[in-house]
């Protein structure tokens, strides 16, 4: 199904012998199509390593990953860039703008590395800025906009080709609370209005609480899970994860 | 933006200082090779105009066996014999000679404005120069002379004015009756030409029956020309040449290929400074830019398209600084051309070659898209990743096996050095092979530097941090962070430096052992020679017939022993064959024993000095060497006047002229090659308390009627040729000074960088009470650490590039020996420090205004 994303028994393993890191240690996880789901856990436990396999940045030791049905545990690199450019999107926490194009540039940018020079391209760069609320700012640096500005750029530049799915790595954790707002609230539309798969991760239970489905890490498995929607029901899981471990 | 492809300009557009920094290197680069190639060009032009005007009308030379540095002569029945060979049109012979306007009282200058080629024809014989009168008419009997009018008009002589000229006869008085002037336009560097007639022309120069030129025309038209060469050939001498005019400009060409090509070289390595710059600057912004990249990598952007961007900025800036470089390129050229003129080399104006930007412009887009090579495949295999990471581990790791390698470079760059001195003859292959080892020895330093810069930091640094224990702590940290960074520029100051400190240790090498050499063989007290002399360079001015015997009547000179000198592009071997250029010295055996005190091989003085006199020659070792003539074996001699076979009396262990010369009797010299005029006089005086009173009268008899020749102490004298030698290395100073400039602006670069990545060490430095002071100091301290660590590597590498350059040389001119040119060498470890200094000053500026709390929250 379009934007199913599937992991079964997924491992990455940094070093080798003694010194060997499992930041990931076994995760399976079946993503439908249209879901938002955030991963949460604490630092150690995996989540950003599983974000960056399933955003095609790196590939797993061992186990398998597959997008709407395709595996690509196992693609080279001409396979994953291929991959990253025209069927996902990726936000990060610090904007990755490019300092010296302006945000309609910016924006337009994954289209012109595809080759895209057509209008169409233009013109759905434009409405993606106003999607997000900064058409009239399309002409400024990044250097002149704030922080919730760019993370905002960032994501209508992540949506411009079109992707099966978007992923997010801390997209609040450097902005103030009300740009935090601002852009959560903009990521839920986006699942909810426009049904983009989107996978977050954070830390913040705020920004997990907008997701459908929150996926908790720890020690490199999948720990346990909660409807999402709540901000306190996610506090009291957290803290009962503390408590019991992870066979609970 | 329009596509992915314009990113690239957006970039260069984004740091404008950055780029035109980086760009600085090219534009010096392309500067110099553009410089270089319209000096080049401009020296062909001068020749070939020469040759053009002066024998424009001239089908065939007949000359004596010299070169353009000056001929021997033909013997009088030559004129006769080429009129009577059949297909000989119009035949007329000069006398030629080199006059100095006197203008002062007592003085004349080496400056070239004041120098005359007078050239002595048949009044009435057919001009076949190509040139016409102007003013007044051509000269016909007594002291009359026709000026070429621009000269005339540079010295603000008219027509109608009479003019002193010091002639080898002594000072003459002129008339000028006539002015003309070269359908070319002929510009020799300052340099006049003048017509006078045979007779008093002969008496002049004291060439009462010989002819130094015949110049012909033939009949028939121009396809005839190669049979009447024929023709000729077969009936003269067979020391006479008979040339075209072409052959003979071509001849001076090929003897100016040499310097023409070390030109080459030094341009082209202020240009390979410029690529070093590249490299050292895309590396640094691949890495400032790491987070970038690796955003791109996430967007999908494959490795080759962001190499190729890079490669594109790369473009962006050569071609910007290419043309850039362009414009100063013509500014150096008029600056090269000035020089070479102040070094008395006739330099004529300025000449443009269409192909030369064209050229210059390649090249520099080629250096700066090979400099950005390796950063640029860098910056294509960025991983993804990096966009979470930034440059977090990302410091490159010292590789042993880049060491090895290295090392293997410098092994066989000093082998390609040793190799372009041992040869013989500089072939463009060995001209290749050494310069190609000197590029390999520069590479292999910087593969290897970044191994030697925490030792060599921490040496360096410490008196800084003793005197200075922050900022001095600080400073070399900062170097050390990155040793290959810190290499890498150390390195492009270190290519500048190198080259000067080889290029004088040949020269003082050679001046030593040449003063060794003098100190140890002349017994002479004293030296008279023309003002400017240095045969091998030209026509040389003589001395005049009477002056030796006028000076020997002088009570305090014991001896006064005549010098004759012939510069031969071929010299006599063995079978009269020669090879080499070198040099023919004729004296009197018996005089001259007693002025000179050289080694000679294979005979005791007496028994050599006899031979001589009896008509056998010596040889001087780097000929013998490379001819394999030994003492007693048999030689040809063969020059205009005559053949002689003869044999070897003894081989003279000498430097001068690399050992390629030649002794023989005045007689025999005369005998062959016609030579009849004095070069040079040695004199020695009867007692050593006699030499102060022997150099007053002969500088009196001199002032008075031969202000034209100088007086010289055997000091004097070796100060000549050490200042000789300097001249002909200034223009190769000079070049390599521009790379020294250009290295500068990468030291600026890596200090910038360095800035920037510690803003937020120098925020909290600040926040906890350093000085703006404190922060500039530890700027220019580290700005001097690099700066050391290149002169330092100058010196080594260049004293070892030297080293083996001389040993190459000192197989084929045995003797020389290699000294260190330990002033070079301090001069150096200054301009190190100064350079550093100089270096950091914008930079160091820049730091100490950080805003202190926007730098502690630097990301």
């Amino acid at each position: 199904m379009k934007g199913a994303l599937e992991t079964r028994e997924l491992r990455k393993v940094y070093g080798a012998g003694e010194t060997a890191v499992r930041a990931l240690d076994g995760v399976t996880l079946d993503i439908g199509g249209g879901q938002m789901v955030a991963i949460m856990g604490p630092s150690g436990s995996g989540k950003s390593t599983l974000l960056h396999l399933l955003g095609a940045l790196d590939t797993p030791t061992s186990g398998e990953i597959l997008l709407a049905g395709e595996p690509y545990g196992e693609l080279d690199d001409g396979g994953l860039t291929r991959l990253r450019r025209d069927r996902i999107g990726f936000v990060f926490q610090f904007f990755n703008l490019l300092p010296a194009l302006s945000a309609e540039e910016n924006v337009l940018l994954p289209g012109l590395i595809a080759g895209q020079r057509d209008d169409s391209t233009r013109e759905r760069a434009r409405t993606l800025l106003e999607r997000v609320g900064l058409d009239d700012r399309r002409e400024h640096r990044p250097a002149e906009l704030s922080g919730g500005e760019q993370q905002r750029v960032s994501i209508a530049r992540a949506l411009l080709t079109r992707p099966q799915i978007v992923l997010a790595d801390e997209p609040t954790g450097n902005l103030d609370s009300r740009s935090s707002r601002e852009v959560l609230e903009l990521l839920r539309e986006l699942n909810a209005v426009d049904g983009q798969t989107l996978v977050i991760v954070t830390h913040d239970p705020a920004a997990a609480a907008i997701a459908g489905r929150v996926v908790f890490l720890r020690d490199g498995r999948v720990a346990g899970e909660v409807p999402g929607g709540s901000t306190e029901r996610l506090i009291e899981a957290l803290a009962s994860l503390e408590r019991t471990g992870p066979d609970a | 933006m329009r596509s992915f492809g314009s990113l690239a300009i957006r970039q260069v557009r984004a740091r404008r200082l950055r780029s035109l920094l980086t760009a600085a290197g090219i534009v010096l680069g392309v500067g110099m090779i553009l410089g270089v190639l319209l000096l080049t060009v401009t020296i062909h032009r001068t020749f070939t105009d020469l040759y053009d005007s002066v024998y424009g009308r001239t089908d065939l030379i007949v000359s004596g066996s010299g070169s353009a540095g000056g001929s021997s002569s033909l013997h009088h029945s030559t004129l006769a014999t080429v009129r009577r060979t059949p297909g000989v049109g119009q035949a007329s012979g000069q006398v030629q000679g080199v006059f100095t306007l006197v203008t002062g009282r007592r003085t004349t200058s080496t400056d070239q404005r004041s120098k005359l080629n007078v050239s002595g024809e048949r009044p009435g014989a057919t001009r076949l120069s190509d040139s016409r009168t102007v003013a007044g008419r051509k000269p016909r009997s007594g002291l009359e002379i026709a000026l070429q009018k621009s000269w005339a008009d540079a010295n603000e002589i008219a027509l109608g004015d009479r003019m002193r000229l010091a002639t080898p006869a002594g000072v003459r008085s002129l008339r000028v009756v006539g002015l003309f002037q070269f359908t070319a336009g002929l510009d020799f560097g300052g340099q006049g030409f003048a017509l006078m007639p045979i007779a008093p022309a002969r008496r002049l120069l004291d060439k009462p029956s010989a002819f130094d030129e015949v110049d012909l025309t033939v009949d028939g038209g121009a396809d005839q020309i190669s049979s009447v060469q024929r023709r000729l050939r077969h009936r003269l001498p067979s020391g006479v040449t008979v040339e075209t005019p072409q052959n003979k400009a071509s001849d001076v060409e090929s003897e100016l290929q040499a310097f023409n090509t070390i030109l080459y070289f030094f341009a082209a390595m202020a240009l390979f400074v410029g690529g070093f710059l590249i490299f050292n600057s895309f590396n640094m912004t691949v890495f400032q830019r790491t987070r970038e990249l690796g955003m791109l990598r996430t967007l999908g952007a494959g490795s080759s398209k962001i190499a190729g961007s890079v490669l594109g900025e790369a473009a962006i800036l050569g071609v910007i600084g290419a043309v850039l470089g362009l414009g100063l390129g013509v500014a150096l050229a008029f600056g090269l051309i000035a020089l070479m003129r102040a070094l008395n080399f006739p330099v004529g104006q300025i000449s443009f070659a269409s192909y030369a930007p064209a050229a210059a412009l390649v090249t520099g887009l080629l250096t700066a898209v090979g400099g950005a090579l390796y950063p640029a495949r860098r910056a294509g295999r960025t991983s993804p990743m990096r966009a979470i990471l930034g440059t977090e581990g990302l410091r490159a790791r010292l590789r042993a096996r880049r060491a090895a390698i290295g090392a293997v470079l410098i092994g066989l760059g000093l082998a390609g050095a040793f190799w372009l001195g041992a040869a013989n003859d500089t072939t463009t292959i060995v001209a290749a092979a050494g310069m190609l080892g000197t590029i390999a020895i520069f590479f292999g330093i910087a593969l290897v530097a970044p191994f030697a810069i925490r030792p060599l930091v921490r040496a360096l640094s410490w008196p800084l941090r003793r005197l200075f224990p922050v900022e001095g702590r600080l400073a070399a940290d900062a170097a050390r962070s990155d040793p290959a960074r810190t290499a890498a520029t150390a390195t492009a100051l270190m290519i500048g430096l190198a080259l000067v400190v080889a290029v004088n240790s040949l020269g003082s090498s050679f001046l030593k052992t040449i003063s060794d050499e003098f100190d140890r063989d002349f017994a002479r007290d004293l030296t008279v020679q023309p003002n400017g002399f240095s045969p091998g360079q030209g026509p040389q001015q003589t001395i005049a017939h009477g002056l030796r015997d006028r000076l020997a009547r002088i009570p305090q000179a014991a001896i006064v022993a005549r010098e004759r000198f012939l510069y031969l592009s071929k010299l006599p071997g063995a079978h009269g064959k020669g090879g080499s250029e070198g040099l023919l010295v004729a004296f009197n055996p018996r005089q001259y024993e007693q002025v000179d005190e050289t080694t000679i091989d294979g005979a005791t003085r007496d028994q050599a000095f006899a031979r001589l006199a009896r008509g056998q020659v010596t040889v001087g070792k780097g000929w013998a060497d490379e001819t394999h003539l030994g003492v007693g074996d048999p030689i040809t001699l063969r020059g205009p006047s005559g053949t002689v076979h003869t044999k070897v009396g003894g081989i003279v262990e000498t430097v001068v002229f690399g050992g390629q010369t030649v002794g023989m009797s005045l007689r025999t010299l005369k005998r062959v090659w016609g030579v009849s005029a004095d070069s040079e006089l040695a004199l020695k005086a009867t007692s050593k308390a006699a030499r102060p009173a022997l150099r007053r009268k002969v500088q009196g008899v001199v002032n008075r009627r031969y202000p034209n020749l100088a007086v010289l102490s055997n000091d004097q004298l070796k100060s000549n040729v050490e200042r000789q030698v300097n001249q002909q290395f200034a223009v190769f100073y000079a070049i390599v000074g521009v790379a020294i400039f250009a290295s500068l602006f990468g030291i600026v670069n890596t200090l910038t960088m360095s800035v920037i990545e510690r803003t937020r060490e120098i925020g909290v430095l600040r926040a906890l009470g350093a000085s703006r002071w404190q922060v500039r100091r530890s700027i220019a301290d580290e700005s001097l650490v690099i700066g050391l660590i290149g002169a330092l590597l100058g010196i080594a590498v260049g004293g070892g590039l030297g080293y083996a350059l001389l040993q190459g040389l000192s197989s084929g001119i045995p003797g020389v020996e290699y000294r260190p040119p330990v002033p070079t060498m301090v001069a150096v470890a200054i301009a190190g420090v100064l350079l550093g200094l100089l270096a950091s000053i914008l930079p160091a500026r820049r730091a100490a205004r950080l805003d202190v709390i926007k730098a502690v929250s630097y990301e």
